[in-house]
């Protein structure tokens, strides 16, 4: 009976052949963020390829020039379908999780410019978020008319974690038969302004709606989220679009409303308004009847799909033809509206339409003193960042990020 | 067999010789093995004479002959020992012979060589098979599924415990490139009641694995491979039955029988039960319920995971008779019930959202050797499932790793709010039909047929179904083989046509009235022709070499079609995934003394794929939708080497390494080459591998007792979850090695105890992103046999 003996003494030995499992618990409490001296720009780079995608982070000291890559380089997100919001100096990388919560990931720049994950916090999948004040508000919104409620949360950027969350039941809102879906947030006065539209909620069509030609805005108080009115406006359609702003606000508090005019029902495009803007004057609750800015008059034949508020009056927009108008399409065109003067001037020194792939939708970087818009542009070639001069209308190329197309561009600030 | 052209030959030769000379002896005979199944493909010789013949498939022989004397009759085949009759004949007369091979090899649990007929006849075949013996793995608590995760090229991920999603990856193809089924006939649209990772081993006798080239005769749309279980066969009277209980409140259930009659009346009863709880520990970061924070690296159970599973299958039938070698009807009813923990990540936990499925599939299935015309074999089978799957999700609660969870007041669903309920009235009809040609050689005709009709409500929203109307579709695969056997060579070629109607109706609003709804029909049909050949020679009986090459193509599933109506939006316009497909295997197996054998395969592939259909996420997000993506190569090579000394001691193992390569190499839009050109897939195991061995104790402490200590080691080398060549700050899967422990004590044939550890160490194994697998697990295990 000696061989079994030496089997057994051979199987466990084999069974001390075991890897090691190292945990690296990157986690390092929460400190204070002082805003820093020094600027860096964060870009999410989404890589070009059929699967396997994940975001990648890449920092860089200026936008006008270079060329960074993915290629062995970056903070690798988990997937793609991520989302970004910088608030309080801190940059924050939400997972769109498909109607489930999923982590979200905070981080800074640290001494040596480097971007340091400082928490991971647990937030349910949002479709719109925008910081008021020191806080986010993230909003989960039902697109089922049986279950007509929005869910908002209140993320403390200071803790990184919620401090209040509540619901609005939709159907009341929209007080028509449908459900009012928030396109996004946008703080008014320290109040949260949440333009929708309005949309079945229903079976094969959940986001066509029988009123195409309508803007609401529905204003809360804040932080108590107490619903205070519905703004319209019936010149326009609705306001920005799903999952895009179409609110901005001015130095002089005059808020400006973007319309896409993208209203369908059952597949076919039915709005009869034009995009266009129209103005809330600065401590008024209703729009100015007076103010028109008829954008697809003014461009002769083109609409706003995106917008970026530069300062002084000055969107950048991006311009998709009338003919090709479409519920999610993206505009490869762009130009700068002036809301001042109604002035419509096309930027040059970009490449042709035709000869873009993509262009960065949400997240275009304006700087702090207005004067400059940074775009992300993938052309046949390369993704590139094009800095556009407010003044001048025209674009520079910039920084060229190869191996992906730019999802985002923000800025964070560091002390060395 | 490969000696069938030569008999033939020999008795074309023999008739004429007949005819030329008149009066002949005849030898004519039957071999069988100690069981009395034939034995095909014998050499009966008259030793020292140029006389001899080959059994048929019924193991019989005849030798005509002008012969006198005393010769030595000589029957042998692989495996078995050579018998030897010393005989006296007469001219003109006739002599009859009963001849039993015992088997050579041996035949206890550990895994044989040689003398396995049936296993090792697949095995030989030119295709690329690998064959379980499942019989071996009775005494384990294995099911079919994780049966498999001991194959060469052969990775299984589950998301879980008991019950878990399974996903099959066969030397690089996953999902559903790879196609289930189970004696021949495609596992489509079972349902979650029946299912890979619920059928226990002891339903099948050996599972053949088909890598790459699939034989016509299986009828399925098969891009990567396919697994065919073949179930007992029933050839006398059976009663067993067996329970095993383990870790994490585990239990299994299952009895076995088979009863035959007068006029050869069969039946058969398989039925089965499995519960768990599956509440092992994970690590996780568990959140705060309301402000969100982790907890990190919180070591908790899971708490929601519970499933069972409860399933029969009952058949009757007749056996050789007139009408038919085998006719029988068979129903299988079953249930399953599946709390869900968690989503496609392990963050996202859920506490009270469930499924439950059904089973009820009644199936016809015919065979007849020489059917009206001698040589002509029919094959029938037939099945329809009148199952269903439903999804309750009716609490509005959100849970956190903790169990803890908020309640909110108004209607909603953890996920979505849902009590929907669908039945997809899946139907199957296969027939094949092949002619035997007396040179050995066989022509093959067959035809699969599947049809679908999704029929499905929600009690919570009545008014919805009208814009979700019956989603329908037919799936036709019909295939035109010749096999060719000529001395030590082997040979099929073949032709597969796929055809595909999806009948769908799309609603509208023609009004533009809120609520106002109507239909267009709509039609579209795809029509695909495949081809392929595979060779296989033997060099010596103990050298083997194969190749195959197949353009083979996989249709959209119904589910990819039309969606699940839970997570999956349906895409109509997919396209059928399409690969290219070289094999090349080598086999040897060496006799080194009588008690030592070794057995070495080695097989090299190449796959050119593309229109993969991959999921990505909807235009809003909120689903996922299959869609033709991307080009991939695989180049890569499996080896399995196993070594038995004497009865008691066999060892082995099997190592895989595929080289996945991305093909594409100009995106969509793009004129400079894609960054991840011929960059590794990312999310794929691509070096693995497995470790076993096993030792018998025999007629220990008493005569008839019987330990056998067995191992099982995994070994499956890191992986990057994002593609290997971006970033610098990566996630990835660390190297993961799990060992697997079992004692096995048999007290004569009828009484059989096992205990069984798995994941000795303890060790922490991940599947699909960041989802763990259980830990150290303990299962003892009873199996009785009646008859």
């Amino acid at each position: 009976m000696n061989k079994p003996y030496f089997l057994l003494v051979a199987i466990f030995l084999s069974l001390f052949f075991i890897s090691c499992d190292n945990d690296d618990n990157g986690d390092t409490g929460d400190p204070e963020i002082p805003s820093g001296d020094v600027t860096k720009y964060v870009i999410a780079a989404t890589p070009t390829a059929s699967e396997g995608v994940a975001d990648y982070l890449l920092t860089v000291d200026d936008l006008t020039g270079g060329v960074i890559s993915t290629q062995g380089n970056g903070v690798e997100q988990d997937g793609t379908y991520r989302y970004y919001v910088t608030s309080n100096n801190k940059f924050y990388s939400l997972l769109y999780g498909q109607g489930n919560p999923g982590a979200v990931t905070t981080y800074i720049l640290d001494a040596d410019g480097e971007l340091e994950k400082i928490s991971d916090f647990q937030s349910e999948t949002v479709q719109a978020f925008a910081p008021i004040g020191d806080e986010i508000l993230l909003a989960k919104i039902s697109r089922n008319i049986d279950e007509p409620f929005a869910s908002w949360y209140r993320l403390s950027t200071e803790s990184n974690q919620f401090v209040g969350e509540g619901q609005i039941n939709t159907e009341v809102l929209a007080n028509n038969g449908e459900v009012a879906f928030f396109t996004w947030i946008t703080e008014v006065d320290g109040k949260a302004y949440m333009p929708y539209m309005s949309v079945k909620a229903c079976c094969n069509d959940r986001f066509g709606t029988s009123y195409p030609d309508s803007g609401w805005i529905a204003v809360f108080d804040y932080p108590s989220m107490e619903f205070e009115k519905v703004i319209t406006d019936d010149r326009i359609s609705g306001i920005g679009r799903y999952f895009t702003n179409g609110l901005s606000v001015d130095e002089k508090g005059d808020v400006y409303a973007v319309s896409s005019a993208v209203s369908s029902n059952n597949g076919e495009l039915t709005a009869s308004n034009p995009g266009a803007i129209v103005r809330i004057n600065s401590g008024e609750d209703e729009f100015d009847p007076n103010y028109f800015f008829d954008l697809e008059q003014a461009s002769g034949g083109y609409y706003p799909t995106f917008h970026v508020y530069a300062g002084q009056g000055k969107f950048v927009l991006n311009m998709e033809a009338v003919a090709d108008r479409g519920t999610y399409s993206t505009g490869k065109k762009y130009a700068i509206a002036d809301v001042y003067n109604k002035t419509f001037t096309w930027v040059t020194g970009l490449p042709d339409a035709d000869d873009i792939v993509l262009v960065t939708s949400r997240n275009n970087f304006a700087s702090a003193d207005g004067k400059t818009v940074a775009v992300g542009i993938t052309t046949q070639t390369s993704s590139y960042v094009y800095n556009i001069d407010i003044a001048t209308a025209t674009a520079t190329q910039g920084l060229e990020v190869q191996g992906g197309k730019i999802t985002a561009i923000h800025e964070l600030s560091y002390t060395e | 067999m490969k000696y069938n052209i030569l008999y033939t030959l020999l008795v074309w030769c023999m008739g004429l010789i007949q005819m030329a000379w008149g009066q002949e002896t005849e030898l004519s005979g039957r071999v069988t093995n100690a069981e009395n199944q034939p034995i095909i493909g014998a050499s009966i010789a008259l030793e020292g004479s140029p006389y001899g013949g080959i059994s048929d498939e019924n193991g019989r022989f005849v030798i005509r002959e002008k012969i006198e004397g005393e010769y030595t009759l000589v029957a042998s085949y692989l495996g078995y020992t050579t018998y030897r009759q010393g005989i006296k004949v007469n001219v003109g007369d006739k002599y009859k012979f009963a001849i039993k091979l015992e088997s050579a090899a041996i035949t206890i649990d550990g895994i044989t060589v040689s003398g396995k007929t049936e296993l090792r006849e697949v095995r030989e075949k030119a295709y690329n098979v690998t064959v379980i013996d499942a019989l071996q793995l009775h005494n384990t608590t294995l099911d079919v599924g994780h049966a498999l995760d001991r194959i060469s090229g052969i990775r299984v991920r589950e998301s879980g415990g008991v019950g878990s999603q399974m996903n099959i990856s066969l030397n690089g193809f996953r999902g559903k490139q790879v196609r289930f089924l189970i004696d021949g006939i495609p596992m489509d649209n079972f349902g979650s009641a029946f299912q890979m990772n619920n059928i226990p081993i002891h339903l099948a006798e050996r599972i053949e694995v088909y890598k790459g080239v699939v034989p016509i005769g299986l009828g399925a749309d098969a891009l990567g491979g396919a697994i065919n279980i073949i179930t007992r066969a029933q050839k006398r009277n059976e009663l067993e039955a067996s329970y095993s209980f383990g870790s994490f409140n585990t239990h299994r259930f299952n009895i076995y029988g088979v009863f035959t009659g007068e006029n050869g009346l069969i039946a058969k009863v398989n039925a089965f039960a499995n519960y768990s709880d599956n509440d092992y520990k994970v690590a996780v970061d568990a959140a705060d319920i309301n402000t969100g924070a982790y907890f990190p690296k919180q070591n908790l159970r899971r708490f929601h995971d519970q499933y069972h599973n409860q399933t029969l299958i009952a058949s009757i039938g007749v056996r050789d008779v007139s009408y038919a070698d085998h006719l029988s009807a068979e129903m299988t009813v079953g249930s399953s019930y599946k709390e869900i923990q968690t989503g496609a990540r392990i963050v996202t936990v859920f506490g009270a959202w469930h499924r439950r499925g059904t089973i009820i599939k009644p199936a016809l299935k015919y065979q007849k050797k020489d059917l009206g015309i001698e040589n002509l074999d029919l094959t029938l089978n037939a099945h329809y499932n009148f199952g269903s799957e439903q999804n309750i999700d009716t609490l509005n609660r959100r849970y956190n790793w903790l169990g803890q969870y908020k309640e909110y007041e108004n209607d909603g669903g953890e996920r979505s709010y849902s009590t929907y309920k669908y039945r997809n009235n899946n139907g199957l009809a296969m027939a094949n039909l092949t002619y035997r040609l007396n040179d050995g050689s066989s022509l093959v005709l067959s035809n699969t047929f599947n049809s679908f009709n999704r029929q499905g409500s929600d009690a919570l929203f009545p008014d919805n179904d009208a814009y979700d109307r019956p989603k329908k579709n037919l799936k036709n695969i019909s295939g035109l083989g010749y096999n060719l056997k000529f001395e030590e060579w082997d040979g099929s070629i073949f032709m597969k046509n796929y055809n595909q109607q999806n009948y769908f109706s799309q609603s509208y609003n023609p009004t533009g009235i809120y609520g106002d709804v109507a239909y267009v029909n709509a039609h579209n049909s795809t029509n695909l022709l495949g081809y392929g050949l595979a060779v296989s020679h033997f060099f010596n009986s103990n050298f083997q070499i194969k190749t195959s090459y197949e353009k083979s193509y996989r249709m959209p599933e119904t589910e990819e079609l039309f969606g699940d109506l839970i997570n999956l939006r349906g895409n109509l316009s997919l396209r059928p995934e399409h690969s290219h497909n070289i094999n090349l295997g080598a086999d040897f197996w060496w006799n080194i003394k009588d008690a030592e054998k070794l057995h070495i395969s080695s097989n090299l592939f190449y796959r050119n794929a593309k229109d993969f259909i991959r999921p990505r996420l909807d235009n809003n997000q909120t689903m996922q939708i299959m869609d033709n993506l991307g080009k991939v190569i695989n180049m890569g090579i499996e080896t399995e080497v196993r070594y038995h000394l004497n009865k008691s001691f066999n060892i082995g193992g099997n190592l895989t390494y595929q080289d996945l390569r991305n093909n594409v190499q100009y995106e969509e839009g793009q004129t400079v080459e894609s960054v991840v050109y011929r960059d590794r897939i990312p999310n794929m195991p691509f070096l693995y591998g497995n470790a076993d061995a096993s030792y018998t104790f025999d007629n220990l402490w008493n005569k008839g007792h019987k330990l056998t200590l067995g191992y099982n080691g995994l070994y499956v080398h890191g992986f990057y979850l994002y593609w290997p060549s971006l970033g610098n700050d990566k996630l990835d899967i660390p190297d993961q090695i799990s060992h697997d422990v079992t004692l096995t004590y048999s007290l004569g044939r009828k009484m059989q105890f096992v205990v069984e550890t798995r994941n000795l160490m303890d060790s922490k194994l991940y599947d699909n992103f960041s989802l763990q697998k259980p830990g150290r697990s303990l299962t003892g295990k009873i199996k009785y046999t009646f008859l």
